[in-house]
This record gives structure tokens, sequence and C-alpha cells, in this order.
């Protein structure tokens, strides 16, 4: 589904360049929920930023289910963004002007799908989140938690096939933390094929593939798990 | 999409009222400067009679003898001598020919219900009132015949047929001017001219005359008149007759010439006209000229519209370009700081063109608060030109057109002003706010 080769992302000042990624390779199949970890500028954010195509890569190829991204213009990538990844931010990124239900429409309007047919969905996804009665409700009317749930329900209304989460706990309490976490297994479950970047070894964990992005390039899993395990037993 | 726009511009004023409110009293002040000058330019400039302008021609005759000029551009006099006026009136063509002068009298009843007062009035050949397009609610012109024999008739403007006889039909009735009777035979129905184009010697921006009277008077009662004379040549004028013979230019002259093949019959009659004066001694240049000049081309000619009036609009429009320059800088920094939101919209497939168009149609909405603030500017400027100038008070109004150009210059200019703010803010980098929101 997503195929990453060679991928290199380079920022340039008159200074100093830095490579946020470098040669990083990745494919991921329909269906998987993969967790992405690494340290604090490894490249965790710059890899998802440019698997949801919100950044250009400097050089590498990117197929997302077939389509070359890096041929896209701007508002082909903003359909193919539209049409098949959802977001989940760890500032929520809600519309504060917005409703619940409004901003849950958000993408639907851009989708150009009419009003009946957003209804039905914005309905479904607030009652899927447990937020049905809280529609009318503005964001900082809610908690932390209930907030992420409405920014799934925002990915969900779309109804992806590809769902980027980065750091979607970091700013919940362990308890909404891991209702939030049952929710994105939920949704996998369902059929998405979900990206999870965090700093939790605790959710990582939860999720079926691990990765670690280090210094810009994908960390060899195997290598990474048999250090830890070496860490363990001297700990033990 | 576009209701959602609206939907979105309108919570975006809501949300920044006082940054709002300045913009529309930026490009309200901006707009009603402008649009007090351009209608009073438009009103000026604005084809007065326009399904005949193009058949109605000012007649313009070289009497100077060589080596004398003129002030105008082609060095022909604006208005006409006695003795040409005459003759041309009883030229065979065109069908449908006026000569006329501005003249006054004092005004009296044979009562004591009006006090005695002067008014403006216009000696005229009857054509006048068909030619120029004016109707009667009451009576109608004099007669062929009574313009003939100079009979003391009158047709009252509705105005003066309100203050002398309440608004009465008042034909029959006697009034006097100066120390004759005179019948009225006719009430004009309301007749208000943003421009008296067919006299633009004579206050230009005045109202039409009050009073209106057989052209045949003017000799037989020996009026003066109350507009510019002008001569080139001294001459020995010690009485009426003198001054009738003279080539003292007193006198408009128009025709109404309804097709091309018209004009240049008429044309041809004015050269020969012009031969057979030579032969009386007159027109004694070389080559006299002569010059058909129809309303809009006369008005041109009379430089109607001054060139103060044209800098006048220039700097208007300047204004507004300062206005809108602030504008710009009050936008750019509310577009920007929403940059974080147009990021999470860009995330969530919104295209660069969709954001774009998003805050155009803002600043659109913006302008059209401005323009319809600027129109109520507007009309307080235009009464306050009334107030002080009564000069203006015919044409310091806004007509239909101008109220419908206030919004339309209002948010083209703001889109103008706009285009740079949303351009800049569709280039936002989404990736750079997700994080950081």
């Amino acid at each position: 589904m997503l195929k990453m080769n060679n991928i290199s992302k380079l920022y340039q000042t008159e200074m100093v360049q830095t490579h946020a990624l470098r040669d990083f390779n990745l494919q991921v199949e329909e269906g998987e929920f993969i967790a992405v970890t690494g340290p604090s500028g490894s490249g965790k954010t710059t890899f998802l930023n440019i698997a949801g195509m919100l950044e250009p890569f400097s050089s590498g190829e990117y197929l997302l289910d077939g389509i070359d991204v890096g041929k896209l213009n701007d508002n082909q990538r903003a359909d193919v963004r539209n049409q098949k990844i959802g977001f989940i931010f760890q500032g929520f990124n809600l519309i504060p002007d917005l409703n619940l239900y409004e901003n849950i429409e958000v993408p639907l309007r851009y989708r150009g799908i009419k009003a009946s047919e957003r209804k039905r969905r914005i309905e479904q996804c607030l009652e899927q989140v447990g937020l049905a009665s809280r529609a009318k409700h503005l964001p900082q009317q809610l908690s932390g938690g209930q907030q992420q749930r409405v920014a799934i329900a925002r990915a969900l209304a779309g109804e992806p096939r590809f769902l980027l989460a980065d750091e979607p706990t970091g700013n919940l309490d362990s308890l909404m933390a891991r209702q939030v976490m049952e929710l994105l297994e939920q949704i996998n479950r369902d059929g998405a094929t979900i990206i999870m970047v965090t700093h939790d070894p605790e959710l990582a964990r939860r999720a079926p593939r691990n990765i670690q992005v280090v210094d810009g390039q994908l960390a060899d899993f195997t290598l990474y798990q048999g250090a830890q395990n070496l860490k363990n037993v001297a700990g033990a | 999409m576009l209701l959602h726009y609206l939907d979105l511009s309108w919570r975006s004023f809501k949300r920044t009222p006082l940054v709002s409110f300045l913009m529309v009293l930026a490009i309200a002040i901006g707009i009603g400067v402008t649009m007090t000058s351009l209608s009073v330019y438009h009103m000026m400039s604005a084809d007065p009679i326009p399904h005949k302008s193009s058949q109605l021609y000012a007649v313009q005759l070289q009497t100077m003898d060589e080596g004398h000029t003129w002030w105008t551009d082609d060095n022909l006099p604006m208005q006409l001598t006695y003795q040409d006026a005459v003759n041309l009136q009883s030229a065979p063509l065109p069908e449908k020919k006026v000569a006329m002068m501005r003249t006054g009298f004092s005004v009296y009843l044979d009562s004591d219900k009006v006090k005695p007062f002067t008014s403006n009035a216009r000696m005229t050949t009857p054509d006048f009132f068909t030619m120029f397009d004016v109707s009667f609610i009451y009576g109608g012109v004099w007669s062929e015949q009574q313009e003939q024999s100079a009979a003391p008739v009158v047709v009252l403007s509705k105005e003066l047929n309100d203050k002398l006889f309440a608004g009465d039909n008042s034909i029959g009735q006697l009034i006097y001017l100066d120390d004759y009777s005179y019948e009225v035979v006719g009430v004009l129905a309301d007749w208000s001219l943003n421009l008296k184009y067919y006299d633009l010697n004579n206050g230009a921006f005045n109202q039409p005359e009050d009073l209106f009277l057989p052209f045949s008077l003017v000799k037989t009662k020996e009026l003066s008149s109350w507009g510019n004379s002008n001569g080139w040549k001294h001459e020995n004028i010690n009485s009426y007759a003198d001054r009738m013979q003279s080539e003292i230019v007193w006198l408009q002259f128009w025709a109404q010439l309804d097709t091309p093949e018209q004009k240049t019959a008429y044309g041809n009659y004015l050269t020969a006209y012009i031969e057979e004066q030579k032969k009386r001694g007159r027109f004694s240049r070389e080559k006299p000229k002569y010059s058909l000049r129809d309303v809009n081309q006369w008005m041109q000619y009379n430089n109607v519209v001054s060139e103060d009036n044209k800098i006048l609009v220039g700097l208007s429009f300047m204004f507004l370009a300062v206005c809108l320059a602030n504008i710009l800088g009050l936008l750019l920094a509310k577009f920007l700081r929403r940059a974080p939101e147009v990021g999470v919209r860009r995330a969530l497939g919104a295209s660069k063109r969709q954001v774009f168009l998003q805050h155009l149609v803002e600043v659109a909405m913006l302008g059209c608060f401005g323009g319809l603030v600027g129109i109520v500017l507007a009309q307080l400027g235009l009464w306050s030109v009334r107030q002080s100038y009564d000069y203006y008070s015919s044409i310091a109004t806004m007509d239909i057109t101008m109220l419908l150009s206030a919004p339309v210059i209002a948010i083209t200019t703001c889109i103008v002003a706009g285009l740079y703010p949303a351009w800049l803010v569709c280039k936002t980098n989404p990736a750079i706010y997700l994080k950081s929101q």
C-alpha cells in the first residue's frame, strides 16, 4: 500500500545542511498497524509528514496505492490526501471557531460530499467515538481526551484507508491514552492501515509492528530488540 | 462552497471585530471620498439627452475679420450675432431649429398675493420645447403666428406656476414681467437638468429658466441679455438697433439634424450663407468657417468637465489606494495569524486554490461592507458639496450607476489588495504548524 524507496529529506540553510531523512526505505501493507519510535529529532515526524504528503521529499521514490507521489502537483496531492489519508495530531488541531460537527465536516466539504451524506457520516463517527451528544459543543468545552476523540472522528469521517497519527496520546493522561489507543485498535480491526508515531513504549508494544527511526534512517529492529533484551537481562 | 466560504468569512469578522471594523472603515472612507468626486464627475460628464444628443447641433460661425482671433481651440465664437440668428431662424432648413437668449424680468401679479421678484427667462423660438424634449402639464407652446407677431405670451416652469398660482391650471392668466402683462399659454412639467447644455455660456450647471417667451420679443421689447456678450472689434452702439446690427455675439442657435444627409445639406447651406454674407461685406476672412457640434461635442468643446475635476478624481483614487495599502497591512497580519488553521485545512485536503478562494471571498465581503458604508459617507460628502456650493446642487448627487459602482469598485479594489495576503497564506507549509499548534 505504501512504499518508500531511498527517500531523503534535506533541510538547507545558508549555514547548515540537515538530513532529516536519509535513504529511508519502508513498505507498509494494507491493514497494518505500525508504531514508529525513535529519539527526538530522529526524523519520525518528517517521515510522517512525507507519508501524508504535507512535505515534499528531496530524493527517492514514494508510492501510495501505486501512485507516484513525487509526480503529483499540489492540487493532486491535496486530492489524494483528502481521499486516502486521515490525520491525528498530538495537539488535536481542531479549529476553535467550529463546533464538533463542523470540525468533522471540514475534510468532507473539501471532498465535495453532499450535505445529507456528510450528516450521516458525521453522526456515525461521533457515535463511534462516543460524543454524539456533544455535536454542537466547541472544542474548548471538551477535555483533552474528548478533543482527541473528535480529531479521530474527523480523520475517520473521510473513510480513509490510511491513518497517520503523530503522538496521538502525547497530551493525554494514561487513562485517556488507553481509551484512544483502544479506539485506534478498533479502527485498525475495521480495516484501516495505521502508522502511529509515539514515544510511549507501552503503546508501541501494543502495535503489531514496530519500526524505529534513528538519524533519519530506519533502524534494524531485530538488532534493536536484541539490544533491549540484553538490557533487560543485565537489569535483571 | 461559496456559501461555506461566506460563512467562514462572517465568522472571521466576528472573531476579530476591531480589526474587521477598522478595515471596513478604511475602505469606507476611501470609497466615500472617491465616490463623492467620481459622482460629481460622472454627473458633469453624463450625456444630458442620450436618445437624441447626436441629432442636436450647436451652430457656430466665424464672423471675425482676417487677423482677429477668438480664444476657442478652433478660433470660432461660441455664440451668434443677432442678425445671423434671425437669418438662420428664417432659413428653409432644417425643419427644427431654435434661436435663443437668456434674459430676466421682475415678475409680479395683479394682486398682493406674491411679492415682486426677479426671475431668469429664456427668449426662444417654439421648436425649443420639442427639440429639447420639454413637456407641458398645462397648455403648450405659443403658435408660429404668435412668434411672428411677438405676442405677449409666456410659458412658466412648474416651480414658478406653483409659486404664482399654487400649482393650479394658470392657462389664460396674466402675469406682469417688468411693465408689461403676458398671458400664460403653457406650464412645463418637471424639468430638471444636471447640465444646462443648450446654453453653456451662461451657467452650465444652473437650472433651466422659469420663464419662456417668444424670441421675437427680443426686438420689440429691446431686451438686454443676461448672459455673455462678446465682440471682436470696436463698434459705436448708440441704440438697440445698432446692437442688433452689430457683430457682437450674444445668442445661441441649435439645429436638429436627424440624419448625416441632413447635416451635410445644412453644412452646405451654411457655406452658401457665409458666401452670401461676404457679398454684403461681412465674413471678410479668406475662408470663414462654420461648425456643427452635437451635444456631447459641445460639452467637450466648452470644457464642462474641467481639468481640476479630473485631477480631483485622480487624487481621490490615490487616497483610495492609500486606504487599500493600510488594509493590505491589516489583512497580512490577520491572515498570517491564521496560518495554523490554514495548515490544518491543508492537511485535511484543502488545495492551495481552495484556501486562496476562501480568503478572497473574505476580502470581497470586506469590500462589500466597506462599499455599503462608503455609499453612506459619499452621500454625506455630496450633501456637504450641495450645502457649500449652490452651483453644484443638481450634479452633486449619486445616480443608480454610481450607487451600483460603489460596491463594485470597493470589492474589486479589496480583492486587488487581498491578492498578496491570500497568496501568501495559501502558500503556508502545513507541516510547520501541525506539530506546533
